[in-house]
C-alpha cells in the first residue's frame, strides 16, 4: 500500500474533518436516569414555534424550493383528521424532515414536533439546538430499542402533538426502503393515534446519505401524503408495521402510475415492493440512484 | 477505576486498528462484524513501592515467618532471580527486581549473613551478559557480587547440581547444588503472565535438562490447555511443575518466595497510542503512528531493531507478596487476573493475532522463525482460560514478516534446527523422538551455552513444543505477510492480505466465518466462556 493510500485510509477511517465516532459496541454506558438529554421543551412553547414556522416557511421552504423540483400532493387527505397524528414517511435524504414540515398545512406544522436520533442530532450542543428550533426535534433513543426509545414521543402524543417519525430508524445507503422498526406502530397502537403516511420520492436522488446539499440541477422530489391509518382493535403492532409498510408503497406506486392504478393493484395484492432488487449491494444502488424522471414537458436543454 | 477489557464489535464507524508484525505495525481494516478482544487499561501502580516491599517482607504470607527471622549469622543465603525474558518489554529502571534485592540484602547484611549468593535463574536460556545483569539488578548490588557471587545458572556443570531423585509420577528433580545446600532461598520473580512464578521459579529456573524434559515435552504440551490457565487439571505442565516443586518442599528446600506484579503500562509515552484504543486516538496520536510507521518502513534494518530495543515499558508495582510458593503465587494470580482477564463470550472460526518485535527469548536479539512460531501459537495462542479463542479446527492468522534471520550468538542451534530437522518434518512427536536427545547433548551447544551467550541446544525444541498444542488445535496456520520461505519451512502458508488469508481460511472454516482478532500486547488473558 502506497503512502497516499494509507493516508487515504487514515482519512477516512478516523473521519477527518468530520465528527468522530466511537464505534456502537464502544460507546459507554450511560445510566438512564441520568440521561435527560438536552431539553427541547422550550422549542414548543408558543414563541418556539412561531420562531420554528418563521424559519421553516420564511427560508427553508424557499430555499429548497430554488434547490429542488418540490410537488406535494395529498395534502388534503388531512383535512377531515383530527390530530394529534404520527407522520412517517421513507428516510434516504437529510431532506426528509424538513419537506415534510414544509409541506404540510399550517395547522398542522404548528403543532408537529419530528423525532430525531440522539446519537446524531442531540450529540453537540448547536446540533441540539438546531434540531429543537427548526423541527421542534425531540430525542429518539435508537441505542435503547423497545418501547423506552419511544417515552419523550408518548408524553408529547399525549399533549396533543403530532409527530414525524422515520420508522426504517436510519437514512436508507441505497434509496430502497429498509424493514420497518415497530416503534411508530407501538406508540400509535398505545396512544390510539392515527399514522399519517407520506411518500418522498426523489430525496435519494437529489440528496443521498454523505451529501450535505442537493445536486445541482433542481432535481425533482415529490412528497405525496395519503390516507390516515388507524391502528385496529388487538391489532398486533407487527400487523401494523406491515400495513404501514404497505401504504407508503401504495404511494410510490400511485406516485409512478395513477391513484386509481394503484389502488387496483393495492386491492390484487400487487403493488410493487419498495425493497429494492435482491443481489450484490450495487445493483441495489444502481437501481436506487436512477433518475426520477420529470414531469411536465422536457426542458429545452435537456 | 481503570476500564475493565472488553470486546468491540466492528461496525462501518470502527477505524483501522493498529496490528503488531514484527518490528513494526500497520493498520488494518476488519470485516464488520469481526470481535475485536482488548485488554483493560493499566491498573494504577502501588504508591509506595519500597513500603510495599517492605510490608511483603515483614507480613509474609502462608506458614513462612517474617523474612529477618529466616535469616541468621552463619546461615548459607541463595537469592535466586528471574532473568531478562520477563517483563516485556524490558522495565524502566529501577527494575522492581533491584528494589526488591536491595530489601533482601539489606536485611540479611544486618543479621549478619555473609554466605550470600546471588543467581540468575536462567535455566537452559542464555546467560545475561554483564551490562544486562547491571541493569536488572542495579549499580549497587552488581559492585557488591560480581562476578564472583552474582552470576548465571549453569545448567550444564554437573557438579553444580543436586539429584533430588523423582516425584511419585516419575519425573527426575534436580536443582542448583548451592541452592539446594542452602539455608535458605530467597526467590526474586516477576510475574508477567500466569504462567511464571509458584514452583516454577525454583523448580525451573535453577533445573537442567534432566529435569526439565520431563515437562518441557509434547505429550505436556499438548495436555496444557492452556499453559495460562494454572488451575490443577487444567495444565499438565504445572502439574508436573508442582509435584517437583513440593518434592524439593518435602525434601527440606525451604524457599522465601517474593512474587511482584506489574500493570500493564507496556509503552512509553511517546508510543502511547499503541496503550490506547484506536477511535480514543487524538490527532496528535494519528500523526505520530504514522510518522512512526513512515520511519520505521523506510529505516534500515538495524536501525528498526535498534529503535525497538530501545523501547523500555514504564510499567509500575500493583503488588508485592512473600511467603510460602503456594499461598504468595494464589495472591499473585489474583493480582494478575485484575489485570489481565477479559470476558470473551463463545469461539470464533478464526483468531487474528498481530505478532509483536518482542518474546521471552529475543531480548537484545533477533525474533527467528522458530520464535515467530512459539510467539503466535505458543504464547498469543494460550492467551486464554477454559476454551480457546479459535474453534477446533479453525484457522489462525497470524501478522509477522517470518525474515529467514537468526542471531547467530543467542541462537547457534536454532540455526541448525530451521536448515536440518524442519527441513525434515515439522510434526513436534517425530521431532522429539528423532532429534531433541542428539541436540540436548551435542557438546559444541553445550560449550557455547556455558561460555557464550547462547540459548542451549534443546532450546529450539522446547520452542517447538510451544507451539504443539496450537498447532494441534488449529486446522491451519496462515502467516499474512510472510516471506514464503521461511513460512513454508514452519509448515505454514501465507497470504498478501488479510481479505486473500480470510479468503483462503473459507476452505477450512466455511463460507461466513466468525472472525475474532487478539489485539494484544499489552498482555491479556481471554476468559472464553
Amino acid at each position: 500500500m502506497g503512502a497516499r493510500d494509507e493516508l487515504r485510509e487514515m482519512a477516512s477511517g478516523f473521519r477527518w474533518g468530520r465528527r468522530p465516532m466511537v464505534p456502537r459496541s464502544a460507546e459507554p454506558y450511560v445510566e438512564e436516569a441520568d440521561d435527560e438529554g438536552f431539553p427541547t421543551d422550550w422549542a414548543r412553547t408558543k414563541a418556539g414555534t412561531f420562531a420554528r414556522q418563521m424559519i421553516l416557511n420564511g427560508v427553508m421552504d424557499p430555499l429548497h424550493r430554488s434547490q429542488i423540483a418540490l410537488r406535494v400532493y395529498g395534502v388534503d387527505a388531512l383535512d377531515d383528521v383530527e390530530g394529534p397524528v404520527i407522520f412517517y414517511s421513507n428516510h434516504s435524504s437529510h431532506l426528509d424532515a424538513t419537506l415534510i414540515m414544509c409541506s404540510m398545512p399550517d395547522r398542522w406544522q404548528r403543532t408537529t414536533a419530528v423525532g430525531a436520533a440522539r446519537d446524531y442530532f442531540f450529540d453537540v450542543w448547536w446540533r441540539q439546538a438546531f434540531t429543537a428550533l427548526v423541527y421542534g426535534g425531540f430525542a429518539i433513543d435508537r441505542a435503547k430499542g423497545g418501547t423506552g426509545a419511544i417515552d419523550k414521543a408518548r408524553e408529547l402524543v399525549l399533549d396533543g402533538w403530532s409527530l414525524v417519525v422515520f420508522p426504517e430508524g436510519t437514512r436508507s445507503p441505497d434509496g430502497h426502503m429498509q424493514r420497518f422498526r415497530h416503534g411508530a406502530a407501538r406508540l400509535a397502537l398505545e396512544c390510539g393515534v392515527g399514522l399519517a403516511p407520506v411518500a418522498i420520492v426523489g430525496a435519494y436522488q437529489a440528496m443521498p446519505k454523505g451529501r450535505l446539499w442537493p445536486r445541482p440541477g433542481r432535481p425533482p422530489v415529490t412528497v405525496r401524503y395519503g390516507d390516515v391509518l388507524y391502528p385496529q382493535e388487538g391489532e398486533p403492532h407487527q400487523e401494523l408495521s406491515r400495513r404501514m409498510q404497505q401504504a407508503v408503497a401504495e404511494l410510490f406506486d400511485e406516485d409512478r402510475s395513477t391513484w386509481f392504478d394503484a389502488v387496483g393493484r393495492a386491492e390484487r395484492g400487487q403493488t410493487p415492493s419498495l425493497a429494492g432488487p435482491q443481489g450484490p449491494s450495487w445493483v441495489r444502488t444502481w437501481e436506487g440512484t436512477r433518475p426520477v424522471p420529470r414531469r411536465g414537458k422536457p426542458r429545452v436543454w435537456e | 477505576m481503570p476500564r475493565p477489557g472488553f470486546v468491540l464489535d466492528v461496525d462501518e464507524r470502527t477505524p483501522p486498528l493498529l496490528v503488531n508484525q514484527g518490528e513494526g505495525f500497520r493498520m488494518q481494516k476488519f470485516p464488520l462484524g469481526t470481535k475485536v478482544i482488548y485488554p483493560p487499561d493499566a491498573l494504577p501502580g502501588v504508591k509506595d513501592a519500597h513500603g510495599e516491599i517492605r510490608r511483603a517482607l515483614l507480613h509474609p504470607l502462608g506458614d513462612s515467618k517474617p523474612l529477618p527471622e529466616l535469616l541468621f549469622s552463619g546461615m548459607k543465603l541463595t537469592i535466586a532471580i528471574d532473568d531478562i525474558s520477563i517483563p516485556l518489554p524490558p522495565m524502566r529502571t529501577p527494575d522492581i527486581r533491584q528494589r526488591i534485592l536491595e530489601h533482601v540484602i539489606e536485611m540479611a547484611a544486618r543479621a549478619g549473613v555473609e554466605d550470600v549468593e546471588l543467581i540468575v535463574a536462567t535455566a537452559l536460556h542464555r546467560r545475561m551478559t554483564a551490562r544486562e545483569i547491571r541493569r536488572m539488578v542495579g549499580e549497587r548490588v552488581f559492585r557488591s557480587f560480581w562476578p564472583d557471587r552474582l552470576s548465571n545458572f549453569d545448567a550444564e556443570d554437573r557438579d553444580a547440581l543436586t539429584d533430588f531423585g523423582t516425584t511419585d509420577k516419575g519425573e527426575e528433580v534436580e536443582i542448583s547444588k548451592r541452592a539446594a545446600e542452602s539455608d535458605l532461598i530467597v526467590y526474586v520473580n516477576i510475574n508477567l503472565v500466569a504462567m511464571d512464578g509458584g514452583h516454577k521459579s525454583v523448580a525451573v529456573g535453577l533445573a537442567g535438562y534432566r529435569s526439565l524434559r520431563h515437562h518441557h515435552n509434547v505429550h505436556t504440551m499438548l495436555h496444557s490447555t492452556s499453559y495460562m490457565d494454572p488451575r490443577e487439571g487444567r495444565s499438565a505442565i504445572n502439574d508436573s511443575v508442582n509435584r517437583m516443586g513440593r518434592k524439593l518442599s518435602d525434601d527440606g528446600v525451604k524457599v522465601f518466595q517474593i512474587e511482584t506484579t506489574l500493570n500493564s503500562d507496556t509503552f512509553p509515552s511517546n508510543m502511547g497510542f499503541l496503550n490506547k484504543r484506536e477511535w480514543e486516538w487524538s490527532m496528535a496520536d494519528q500523526g505520530l503512528m504514522m510518522a512512526a510507521k513512515k520511519m520505521n518502513d523506510v529505516a534500515p534494518p538495524r536501525a528498526r531493531r535498534d529503535f525497538f530495543r530501545r523501547i523500555e515499558a514504564p510499567y509500575k508495582v500493583t503488588g508485592v507478596n512473600a511467603g510460602e510458593v503456594e499461598a504468595v503465587h494464589a495472591r499473585t494470580l489474583e493480582n494478575l487476573h485484575r489485570q489481565q482477564l477479559v470476558e470473551v463470550q463463545g469461539q470464533s472460526d478464526i483468531a487474528i493475532f498481530g505478532i509483536p518485535y518482542l518474546g521471552p527469548y529475543n531480548v537484545n536479539s533477533i525474533l527467528n522463525p522458530i520464535l515467530v512460531h512459539c510467539l503466535g501459537l505458543g504464547y498469543l495462542f494460550n492467551m486464554y482460560r477454559n476454551k480457546p479463542i479459535v474453534k477446533q479446527g479453525g484457522v489462525a492468522i497470524l501478522y509477522h514478516p517470518v525474515p529467514w534471520e537468526f542471531n547467530q550468538i543467542h541462537h547457534p542451534s536454532y540455526i541448525d534446527f530451521f536448515e536440518e530437522v524442519l527441513a525434515e518434518t515439522t510434526d513436534p512427536k517425530t521431532i522429539e523422538t528423532k532429534f531433541e536427545e542428539r541436540y540436548a547433548t551435542d557438546p559444541w551447544y553445550i560449550h557455547l551455552y556455558r561460555t557464550s551467550h547462547a540459548y542451549h541446544g534443546v532450546h529450539p525444541f522446547y520452542m517447538w513444543y510451544w507451539g504443539a498444542h496450537g498447532r494441534d488445535h488449529v486446522g491451519d496456520v496462515i502467516f499474512v505477510g510472510g516471506e514464503p520461505k521461511s513460512v513454508a519451512r514452519l509448515g505454514y502458508r501465507r497470504a498478501d492480505s488479510l481479505r486473500d488469508a480470510i479468503e483462503m481460511a473459507k476452505d477450512t472454516v466455511g463460507s461466513t466465518p466468525s472472525i475474532t482478532y487478539f489485539h494484544a500486547p499489552p498482555i491479556m488473558i481471554a476468559d472464553v466462556r
